[in-house]
């Protein structure tokens, strides 16, 4: 087949051509090696129409009702005139094979709506892989004039920190039963959430959503708040049944013009850029340090010498760097 | 020497004379475990029958195991009662006819798919479904059309409805009247099993707590007014389709059972106003020994559950129930095979001791009967009671070592998973978890890789399967001049009715329903009258109930587990790592249902299945139209489309995605079709663009490797 020239992604994306999109998205999770100089000049071509919308992320534990909440959350946002671009950060790698994304299921309305762009990503082999795909799609979603990206993630490892290391905003969804869930909340967690949800408040769980909110509210004044300015606010809601959703989009746009009028949104983006250079640079390293011709050849040989206890750990991990580090 | 000394003394004879047949090999490799995690042995013998309690009741008698009535079939003979419904009302209603004519004893609708989901022919998500996999019924009219000539006050009609149950039975009851028909002369069943549509068919409509409310409220107007008419056909039978085993299927099936009256009675309802009414419904396969222990320990677990209700009635605790041959166990190569399997599986259903049957015909797993075949399955039946000794016998197994043994394992089996139920809270809470269908669907999965890798053998699939196949004739459905019928037919009830009265009567509907109060069958019963249609009062409801979306679901790792040390397995897994090392990616697949047909057993055993093979498969919501498909593709920007379809959609779904493809600049994806499609549909599809058909039977792994061949010719080019 032959390869797409590098405008044709670009004004396919900035004139909102959903296959181009699609495209796009592609070129940039692959990791074909040959694919690689071609993204980065999509990349970059892309980057400067980026960054106008508003980033969230929404996390929770599994059964919590992500997708359904995302699934009326993005239509709440659809009506306000936004578009909605929505990923997910699922590192859960399996041992072989492919994965099975069945995020659309869960979402039926919003996946067939034009004003929607539903794009769920494959379990990768690591969480700093899926991390660089998530954020590049970002900017292709945001290049096509989608601005409330919602970020799906699950609370497992670090995907957490991760989401939240490219986002504006970050939801966490809570279940209705307060005592277990403070516990299952890392305190780690709570560092960066900026609207707390209890979701499943509906039926004859009403009370124990308003019991978990107000057991969550205290924990919370415990807590150093995530902004200076803000206080976290603790809702409940029933996604399912459509209940409580104004008041957290409210409290969204609340949050997001805060931080517009501080300037603190743009001080985070930049905060999230440093860091983000960093990461690639983590990430680099380690990849350079992988295909290093001269560490390849003697790496069997060392892994084998360590295992068998005749070399030191230290001192086989010294010997590599000293190869990769060394002028070929 | 006593009696066991004996015994002991035989029993190591045997030992002795069956070791020396089998030349050095341990007399254990003959026994086996099923799937039920029973062991079946070569041999049982008189201490199988410890500790049975059931031994020695006579049947009619509690706990009814060997059958509701003392003299069974010598007294009556089971009830041939044959699905069926062609498209049209008209051309059902003469089917009909012929059916009670040639020794049919009961009529049994099927409808199409827009009707089940409360859709009328002329909604937009009906289009390649009307007509097809069933009857369409819109309004009373079509009703009056399908029972012409067939007197309601004398033959029992049995409809398989689930999703849109008021207006069918509310339609139902209003042509009878003008037929002249009062309620209460009313006979038969309407299947209302909600509980295992949410499980496996997923043809509901309403989300689960209301859906129940439709339950009891039908439940509450039959026991007051149609006290001959059965209220809800607990249904097994599509458990097993699923991929549920025996146990598995039993115990749900109860456990449902069990959930409706618990239902009925919190709406204030005495156990023996209603629980007479209630009937079952089972599927049954070909293992043979073990489906007549499947019905003989069904009647056990209901006497047990219900006696914990405290009835007075004895008809309260007695299970009655319909039974119908597999449509899974039909295979489209080598279909007169299947005139054999439904054979045997009648015969099962009958020493089980069933009280109605359908005969599966020997076509049905690629289309709806042909005139041909369908009088075979119902003669199978005649003969089984005319011509055979079988029954003059009231439960000729019972007595037998193995057939009580395996009664009484899979009881305790089927018990052990009913209390998994009670611990979550009952069906209704066990369902919101997704607990049984998970299960159901591990069954499916290791089914299907027992099945693809000759462990469980089926001829024709993975035995003698034949080089070249004679396609049989199948019934082919005109869908677009049943669809224009229907829409004109619509278009003149819009015209001529009483409007006013119409909107007020809906109205009456979505109020009852938003207040909670009064009995939506009596108001859709009025609303039905008046020449409302299906849609409408579906849609008078929908407003306040909303329609339900099925949680996903996916499993992985069960199907490639099973073939962890195949070659082949290997081989493609390795074929598909290169794909993803060449690309920089997996091979992405979308697989989606379109349309409305609900089952989705074969759509995520086909997921598990790819995704366990290195794929990255997208799922796509139930009842997608071509082009929600197409659109999801591309955003997806998956490599390839599966295109599902069991309900014989297919003709006008798959050229209308192909279609819908192109228009969104995708024509480089490539689409598959898999599921229930004739061999003569086949070149007609792949002349529109369809780049492989997957037929009934395709192991996973080869529609997998063919895939593969597909992408790579796609992209050498």
């Amino acid at each position: 087949m032959k390869p797409i020239p590098p405008e044709r992604y670009i004004d396919g994306v900035r004139q909102g051509d959903r296959r181009m999109i699609g495209k796009a998205i592609t070129l940039l999770e692959s990791r074909a090696a040959r694919d690689r100089g071609l993204a980065q000049q999509v990349l970059d071509a892309l980057t400067p129409h980026a960054g106008r919308g508003l980033r969230i992320a929404i996390s929770g534990p599994p059964g919590v009702g992500k997708s359904t909440f995302v699934e009326v959350f993005g239509h709440h946002a659809i009506e306000q005139g936004h578009r909605v671009g929505v990923l997910a950060i699922d590192p859960s790698s399996r041992l072989s094979g492919g994965s099975i994304l069945g995020d659309k299921l869960r979402m039926p309305r919003l996946s067939s709506h034009d004003d929607a762009f539903i794009r769920p990503s494959p379990a990768g082999e690591d969480l700093g892989g899926v991390a660089r795909r998530t954020r590049e799609a970002i900017v292709v979603l945001e290049a096509a004039g989608f601005d409330r990206i919602l970020v799906e993630t699950v609370g497992v490892g670090q995907s957490e920190t991760v989401a939240a290391g490219m986002t504006d905003l970050f939801i966490l969804l809570a279940l209705p039963n307060a005592g277990d869930e403070i516990q299952g909340i890392k305190r780690g967690t709570m560092e960066f959430v900026h609207l707390l949800v209890v979701n499943k408040a509906d039926g004859d769980q009403q009370q124990a959503a308003q019991q978990a909110a107000h057991t969550l509210e205290q924990a919370l004044h415990l807590m150093h708040p995530p902004e200076p300015d803000w206080s976290v606010p603790v809702l409940t809601a029933s996604a399912r049944e459509d209940l409580g959703l104004e008041k957290i989009w409210q409290a969204v746009e609340r949050f997001h013009g805060m931080m517009q009028a501080s300037g603190r949104m743009a001080a985070r983006r930049r905060e999230q850029s440093l860091a983000w250079m960093w990461a690639l640079v983590r990430e680099g390293l380690e990849q350079r340090l992988r295909e290093h011709p001269a560490v390849n050849l003697e790496q069997g040989l060392l892994e084998r010498a360590v295992k068998a206890g005749r070399t030191a750990p230290a001192e086989a991990a010294e010997r590599l760097l000293m190869l990769f580090s060394r002028p070929l | 020497m006593n009696d066991s000394d004996r015994s002991q003394k035989l029993l190591d004879q045997w030992h002795k004379a069956a070791e020396r047949g089998l030349r050095g090999k341990p007399l254990a490799s003959l026994e086996r475990e099923t799937p039920e995690g029973i062991r079946l042995t070569p041999l049982y013998t008189e201490t199988d029958l410890d500790g049975i309690d059931h031994m020695g009741v006579p049947p009619g008698i509690t706990p009814y195991v060997r059958g509701p009535y003392p003299t069974m079939y010598a007294g009556r003979p089971w009830t041939i009662r044959q699905y069926a419904g062609f498209s049209t009302a008209e051309a059902s209603n003469a089917f009909y006819k012929q059916a009670l004519a040639a020794g049919g004893q009961g009529i049994s609708v099927a409808f199409d798919l827009p009707t089940h989901r409360g859709y009328d022919s002329d909604h937009p998500r009906a289009s390649g479904d009307v007509g097809m996999a069933g009857v369409a019924v819109d309004s009373v009219e079509d009703m009056k059309i399908l029972f012409d000539g067939i007197n309601l006050g004398n033959t029992s009609v049995s409809m398989t409805m689930n999703g849109a149950v008021l207006p069918i039975l509310g339609g139902f009851v209003a042509a009878a009247e003008e037929q002249g028909v009062p309620q209460s002369e009313l006979r038969g069943t309407i299947q209302n099993d909600i509980l295992k549509e949410f499980m496996v068919r997923n043809t509901y409509i309403y989300p689960p707590a209301p859906s129940m409310r439709v339950v009891g409220d039908i439940i509450r107007h039959c026991s007051g007014e149609m006290p001959r008419f059965n209220t809800i056909s607990i249904s097994g039978y599509h458990l097993q389709e699923a991929g549920a085993d025996a146990a598995l299927e039993l115990a749900y099936t109860i456990a449902n059972g069990k959930a409706y009256v618990e239902t009925a009675l919190a709406g204030g309802l005495d156990v023996d106003a209603f629980a007479p009414r209630l009937s079952f419904f089972f599927g049954i396969g070909m293992n043979f020994m073990m489906e007549v222990a499947k019905l003989r320990a069904a009647r056990l677990l209901w006497a047990e559950v219900m006696g914990t209700f405290s009835p007075k009635d004895p008809r309260s605790s007695l299970l009655r129930t319909h039974c119908q041959t597999s449509g899974w166990s039909l295979t489209s190569q080598l279909p007169y095979n299947n005139i054999v399997r439904t054979t045997i599986e009648a015969m099962a259903a009958v020493f089980g001791g069933t009280q109605s049957l359908h005969t599966n015909a020997l076509d049905e797993a690629m289309a709806l009967p042909s005139e041909f075949s369908a009088q075979i399955a119902r003669h199978t039946q005649v003969i089984l009671q005319e011509e055979t000794d079988i029954p003059a016998i009231a439960d000729p197994w019972a007595g037998s070592y193995a057939m009580e043994s395996l009664t009484d394992q899979l009881a305790q089996q089927a018990r052990k998973i009913m209390a998994e139920v009670d611990q979550a809270g009952g069906m209704v809470k066990a369902i919101e978890t997704g607990l049984p269908m998970r299960r159901i669907e591990t069954a499916a999965a290791r089914k299907q890789a027992r099945i693809d890798r000759g462990t469980d053998r089926i001829v024709g699939v993975n035995r003698f399967r034949p080089e070249e196949e004679e396609p049989p004739e199948v019934l082919r459905v005109d869908n677009s001049m049943v669809r224009e019928n229907q829409q004109r037919r619509l278009a003149e009830i819009r015209a001529s009715r009483d409007e006013a009265a119409v909107q007020g009567a809906l109205k009456e509907l979505t109020q009852a329903a938003k207040e909670a109060r009064g009995n939506l069958l009596d108001l859709t019963i009025r609303a039905m009258r008046l020449r409302a249609t299906v849609g409408e009062t579906t849609a008078a409801l929908e407003e306040v109930y909303g329609r339900h979306q099925e949680q996903a679901r996916a499993l992985g790792g069960v199907y490639g587990e099973m073939w962890k040390d195949d070659a082949d397995w290997a081989a493609l897994k390795e074929t598909i790592n290169d794909f993803a090392r060449r690309e920089g990616r997996r091979p992405r697949i979308l697989l989606a249902k379109l349309g409305q047909d609900g089952h989705d057993r074969g759509v995520k055993v086909v997921a598990a299945a790819f995704a366990d093979m290195g794929f990255d498969v997208d799922l796509g919501p139930l009842f997608q139209t071509p082009d929600e498909a197409a659109a999801q593709a591309v955003e997806s920007d998956v490599h390839v489309v599966g295109a599902s379809t069991l309900a014989g959609g297919h003709r006008t779904l798959a050229p209308e995605l192909v279609q819908a493809l192109k228009a969104r600049g995708a024509e480089d994806i490539v689409v598959v079709v898999g599921g229930v499609v004739p061999k003569q549909d086949i070149p007609e599809l792949l002349e529109k663009g369809v780049a492989a058909v997957f037929g009934p039977g395709t192991p996973a792994m080869e529609s997998g490797r063919r895939v593969m061949e597909l992408l790579g010719a796609n992209r050498s080019g």
